[in-house]
Formats: C-alpha cells, structure tokens, sequence
C-alpha cells in the first residue's frame, strides 16, 4: 500500500492502464505537458509522449467529437473535460451520440471511452465551475456513471471505467484532489456498479457520493460521540450501474435512509434512490425518508456562501438529529 | 334502495353493526330502528332510511365495515330492484385481527397512529399487522414518543406485555451498551413461578400502599423466663421447642382486640376492618421462597394452640402441603427473620391487608431499669418489633399506639401463668 494523493491515483490508475494497453489514449486540455489545471495527470506526458497523450483546443465539443471517433474506430480513449459544466456544451454528442451508439447500430458498435471530469464545488469557482452535475450523467440511458470519494476508489474505478466496453462519466470531486488515503500497490481494478459499506451503525442509513462521504464520515461519529445514534454510511461510489442490493440491504437494517447529495434538490440523484426505496422496502421503512441536497439554486462563489449550501458535516449531524428517531 | 353504515362522527371511518331489529321480509320504518352500531366512541339505534319492506342483510351482526358500506337493502312500495349479487359479510371474514394479515392489507387497519397519535412507520404498521398487536399498548421511545421499530420488537421480546419505558426526547446521553450476562463468570436463575408470583406481588404492594415503617424496642425478658422454666417439658409433650413467635402472636392478637383497624383491608375508599384475626406467618422455603400460610381464627387461640398452629403451618409449608385455602382470609401478617439475628427489617405489607410486622432477633443488651432507689443496669432480652402499615389505612399514632400496646403486653403480661 502507497499513500495517495486523489490527484495522484488518477495518474496512477491512467498509467497503469496504459501500460497495460496500447489503445487506450488520453485526450484533453492542458493535460499533456502541463499535467492538468487540477495536476492529476502529471508524469503522463512524460512517460507516453505527444501521441498517446494529446493536448488540445479549448473546444469540448471538439475533444469528446474525437474520443467518440476514435473509440468507434477501436481505440480506447480518455477524455478530460476541465470543469463538469462545460458538459453542458457538449452534450448532444454526450447524449444524443455516445450514450446511444452501440443501441441504434444493434450492437455492432461499441463505445469504449471514458469521459473524466473534474466536478462539484467547495473550490470558490462560482457558478459557471462548481456545479456537481453527476445527475445530468445519471439520467441519460447508455452512460455509465462513477464517483468516486477515495484515492483507492480513484484508481480502481478508474481503471474499471477504461477497461469497460461502454461510455463512462468518470466524475472526479475537485476538491477532494488534495485528500490522501492508502492505496493497493501494482495493479489495481475494482468493480463498476458496486456500493461500499463505510460504517455499520443501527439507527440511520445515509447514503452518500463523492464529497459528501468524508462529511457523512464525520458527521456520523459525532452522531455516535454526542447524539447516542449511530449511523451506516454507505458510499454509493457509482450511480449507473446502482448497486440497489446493497442500499437497500442497509437501508432495511435501520429502516431509515438518509441521503446526502453535492447536486442541486431537483431531481438529484437521491431522489431515484428515495424512490426506490420506497417502491422496493417501503414496509421495512420506520420512518420518513430524508434528503439532504444543496438547494435548488446557482451556487455562489463567496466563501460563505459556498460553505452554506453545500451539506456539512455540521449540518448532516444537525439535520439527523432534529428528524431522525 | 341501499341502507348505509352511517358516520358515527368526524373521526370515524367504520363501524360495527352490533344488532339487526328487523328480519328479511319485514316491514321497516324510519320511525323504528332497524339495526345498531357501535363504534369504538358511540353506541347507535339507526331507523330505516325509508318505509318499505326489508329485502336483503349484507352485513351480520358483528361485522365491521367502513361508513358509506350498503349494509341491507330495502324496497319501497311499488319499488323494483334487480337481485344483487353481493356477498353478505361475515362477521369472522371482517375483521382482520386474527391471523397475521398479508402485507397489503395494512393500509385498511383502523388505528394507524400510536399511543401518541402520531402516525405509525410502515415498518410499525406491518409490524403491528403481523402480530396483531394494539399499538397504543406500546410505549414509544422516538422523538415525541413516537413508536418505533424497534419498541415493537421490544415488546414483541418482551412477550408482548407492556413496557412501561418512557420516551426520551432528550438523546443528548448515548445508548448504553447492552448488558451481556453470557460468560463463564456468570450463572442465570431463571424465575420459577413462586418466584415470579413473589417479584409480582411485591411490586404490586409496594406501587399499591405507601408504606411507613414504624418500630419499637421491646424487653422480653418475662417471655424468656416463662419460657425457660417450661421448655424441657414443652418440648417432650409437643415434640418442638417453644420459640418466640407464638408469644408476639398472642400479644399482637390481643393488642388488635383494641387498634382493630390495623387488622383490615382496603376497599375502593373504604377501610375494611375485620373481626375475626387470620395471622399470616410467613415461612421461608430454605432460601427457595418464602409463602405465607394463615392461622385462621388466631384471635380465639390459647397460647398453646398458637403455638401449635404456627408450628403446624410451618411444617406444612416446608413440606409442600399447603391447601390453597391456607392462603385464604388473611387479616394481618407476621414475618419473623430473628432467627439470623437481624436488628430490624421494613417488611413488605401482604395485600390487601393494612399492615405487617417484623420481629427480629432477641439478644441479650444492657438495659437501663428504672426502680424507686434510682436507675440501674440489667441484661436483658431485647428485640425490635418492626410494622410496615398503609398510610392511606391509618396514621402514624395509630401504628405507634398499638405497637406500644404489643410491647406493653410483651412487657407486662404474666406469661408464667399463662403457660401454666
């Protein structure tokens, strides 16, 4: 085991996979030579040089165009699109063409292509650079879509993503990039569509992405230290495919769900987890569902005011005490 | 035309048809009753909607259904009605109380709020169908006491009996841990059924009577000389030794003759007072529980004859036969721990009876001794008489009055010649 970076197992996780695999290509802007706006793929360069990793325009539409290309043509592309809210300016080759490729050709075509991107606020990048647009992904069908909260999680599903024959939106949470955690040495490949069980506790369930484990993490011992409830945290990690067995499983110990949720309340992601819920176990259900979103709103780019609409730790432990029992 | 369960009231959404007045065929009125209803709030004559003959009962006495249901149909003059198809509910298929209820058919229970009125989790709420529980016999523990999931399965562990936990909107203290009583240190005696009775009836006295404890020191050194001068021969002719106890008997029975009122029970407001004296003598089971046989009519004893009931309830106990009738009619009751050489013990009053004493051990102490050359000091017997009575029965003075009577007569009396 090696102590990570975030930033630097997405490195890890693209080496390895590149090595491993001569299609597999890396295309975005600034990636190459400058290793990154967010430095998470330094060293790239260096080790697979101009061809393998392509630096390019400042045009989106141009960079996803070609990842779809080429992956139509038996490459293997990654893709980095800057900010997860310049998606928005591709997104009728996101949705209207990769995610549907290998649907409106019966198969003959596959679409073996990550989408990375650097999402999700908490970095003062106001509203046009801090939006956590994972539920934009989530509700096209044909993508894939992963989130990762650890630098372990980072390089195994990362490297799950490339190796899988479909469309993944790979949505890396920019301000977990400085975050460290242990990470398996050599090569290391998880499994897409899998939940992970972060915390047994009895009385709530709260299910979170990305950003908000490490909150719910900490909101859930001081539930434990201060509040006598003792809270499951389950990191939902990918949203397509959702590993409903395992939310609903630990939703059913407890009987309560909780949700926690970077993207804005309107039909965020937790919504489709709530209505599962309730469609699957609402007889185990022992009280009301709850979620806990940013609001429905731009997010601002002041320091205060970022901070009082992203759910906190502070505010997880607040909400849940006041509802929760 | 259709005859519908009416609205009982607001809250109301069914009710339970308890009586029909009239048979199919019959003439009705809306002058006269036609069937009754009950609800869980009111009772109801209800009259027929219209004058006409009664054509068909859908529903049976008995049987539940909601407001607005067609219970019966009747046929006004001239009317014409096709024959309707619908099946008469029965009063066993209606209410779904019995068996456990699939799943499905929670939402169509009737109390789906708890003790609180808060509403019941669909986990409680299939919980409660399940076992066919009353969820306002069960005591939450959530937030505004709401029941949860987990004070189902409570009570469930329980044996179903209520728990009397309060709720506690406070959770700022965390849980604490389970206590775990496996392990080899540890060893579980579980309740035999005198046990249980014993744990029952002494948390039903002591929730019942506000008990007051009231003792006096008594000299019983004229007991003990009567005693030892007979006890040899005593012992020979009743094959057991003459201990204490049918003295304090004696004298307890002869003081009630003039306090009557610590010899009752209580009744509603009233206090019972009885005339005729049933000791109970209670009897430890060698450490395996403790019974409380009656002397019957121990007011009327001799001395002697005491002392031969108590020894002959004693016996029988430690033998195991008692008669249900010889823990019948008990008016007062004696508990006697001298024999391990207690000082004083606050003894549990034996319901329904008022009062209780406890006699502990007898040993010798200087005694100061009051004579017209002036005080001294003698050796003397000395042993505590401790009475548990019912302050709601009788007050303070009265207890005290007739435990100094108890002590007087110890004290006093001419024991001698009543042994004689």
């Amino acid at each position: 085991m090696a102590e990570l970076t975030y930033r630097e197992a997405v490195a890890a996780a693209i080496a390895q996979e590149m090595r491993r695999d001569d299609d597999v290509v890396f295309l975005g802007e600034d990636i190459g030579k400058a290793g990154g706006v967010f430095k998470a793929t330094v060293g790239l360069f260096k080790e697979f040089g101009p061809v393998r990793v392509r630096d390019t325009p400042i045009s989106e539409q141009a960079i996803l165009g070609a990842a779809m290309g080429s992956a139509m043509t038996g490459l293997k592309p990654i893709a980095e699109i800057m900010f997860s809210d310049f998606l928005a300016v591709c997104w009728d080759i996101v949705a209207n063409e990769i995610a549907k490729a290998r649907y409106m050709t019966g198969g003959q075509m596959s679409m073996p292509l990550v989408i990375r991107t650097a999402n999700g606020g908490g970095s003062r990048f106001g509203a046009q650079h801090s939006q956590s647009v994972e539920n934009w992904a989530m509700m096209i069908p044909g993508l894939k879509v992963v989130a990762p909260s650890s630098p372990a999680d980072v390089k195994g599903l990362l490297a799950a993503a490339i190796r899988d024959p479909d469309p993944v939106m790979f949505f890396e949470q920019k301000s977990l990039y400085p975050i460290k955690g242990e990470v398996p040495d050599g090569e290391y490949v998880d499994e897409l569509g899998t939940a992970k069980v972060l915390r047994d506790g009895g009385d709530v369930t709260v299910v979170a992405l990305a950003a908000m484990v490490p909150r719910a993490l900490k909101a859930a011992e001081e539930l434990s230290a201060k509040h006598g409830i003792e809270a499951t945290v389950v990191d939902v990690r990918s949203l397509v495919p959702l590993d409903t067995q395992t939310i609903l499983r630990e939703v059913s110990k407890t009987g309560r769900l909780v949700t926690v949720e970077e993207n804005p309340r309107l039909c965020g992601w937790g919504a489709e987890i709530a209505s599962i819920v309730a469609d699957e176990i609402f007889w185990d259900l022992d009280g009301p569902i709850m979620r806990i979103t940013t609001p429905h709103i731009p997010l601002p780019a002041a320091d205060a005011l970022e901070d009082a609409t992203m759910p906190s730790a502070e505010r997880i432990v607040r909400e849940i005490v006041e509802n929760i029992d | 035309m259709d005859v519908i369960m009416p609205q009982l009231g607001e809250t109301v959404s069914e009710g339970t048809v308890s009586v029909w007045h009239s048979k199919i065929g019959d003439k009705v009125s809306t002058k006269a009753p036609l069937f009754d209803v009950s609800s869980d709030k009111v009772e109801m004559e209800v009259p027929a909607p219209a004058e006409g003959t009664l054509l068909e009962i859908r529903v049976d006495a008995g049987a539940t259904v909601p407001v607005g249901e067609v219970v019966a149909i009747i046929v006004r003059e001239g009317e014409v009605i096709e024959a309707a198809a619908a099946p008469v509910a029965k009063a066993e298929t209606v209410a779904p109380k019995t068996a456990a209820a699939p799943v499905r058919d929670v939402s169509v229970k009737s109390a789906n709020r708890d003790a609180r009125g808060n509403p019941l989790s669909p986990a409680v709420r299939r919980l409660v169908a399940e076992n066919s529980l009353d969820p306002a016999a069960i005591s939450g523990t959530g937030l505004n006491g709401r029941l949860k999931k987990k004070d189902v399965l409570a009570y469930l562990a329980d044996g179903g009996s209520a728990r009397s936990a309060s709720p506690s909107p406070s959770r700022a203290m965390p849980k604490p841990a389970p206590l775990d009583f496996s392990g080899e240190d540890t060893e579980v005696i579980p309740f035999n059924n005198l046990r249980r009775l014993t744990a029952e009836h002494m948390v039903r006295s002591k929730a019942t009577s506000p008990h007051v404890l009231q003792a006096v020191e008594a000299d019983f050194a004229r007991i003990a000389r009567a005693r030892s001068g007979v006890s040899a021969a005593w012992k020979k002719r009743e094959g057991f030794s003459l201990t204490y106890l049918p003295f304090i008997a004696k004298a307890v029975c002869e003081a009630i003759r003039e306090f009557p009122r610590v010899n009752g029970a209580i009744d509603g407001e009233n206090l019972v007072v009885f005339r005729r004296i049933n000791l109970g003598i209670a009897v430890d089971l060698d450490f395996d529980g403790l019974v409380a046989p009656v002397v019957k009519g121990a007011g009327e004893m001799t001395l002697h004859e005491l002392a031969r009931a108590i020894r002959d309830v004693s016996d029988r106990a430690r033998n195991n036969q008692l008669k249900p009738d010889d823990f019948t009619d008990g008016t007062y009751t004696i508990s006697n721990s001298g024999v391990f050489g207690t000082m004083i013990t606050a003894p549990i009053i034996n319901q329904p009876q008022v009062a209780i004493l406890s006699t502990d051990g007898i040993t010798k102490k200087p005694v100061v001794i009051e004579t017209e050359d002036g005080d001294t000091i003698g050796i003397r017997p000395v042993g505590v008489l401790a009475q548990s009575f019912d302050h709601r029965a009788i007050d303070g003075a009265y207890s005290a009055a007739f435990l100094n009577r108890v002590r007087e007569i110890i004290q006093t009396k001419d024991w001698a010649t009543v042994l004689a």
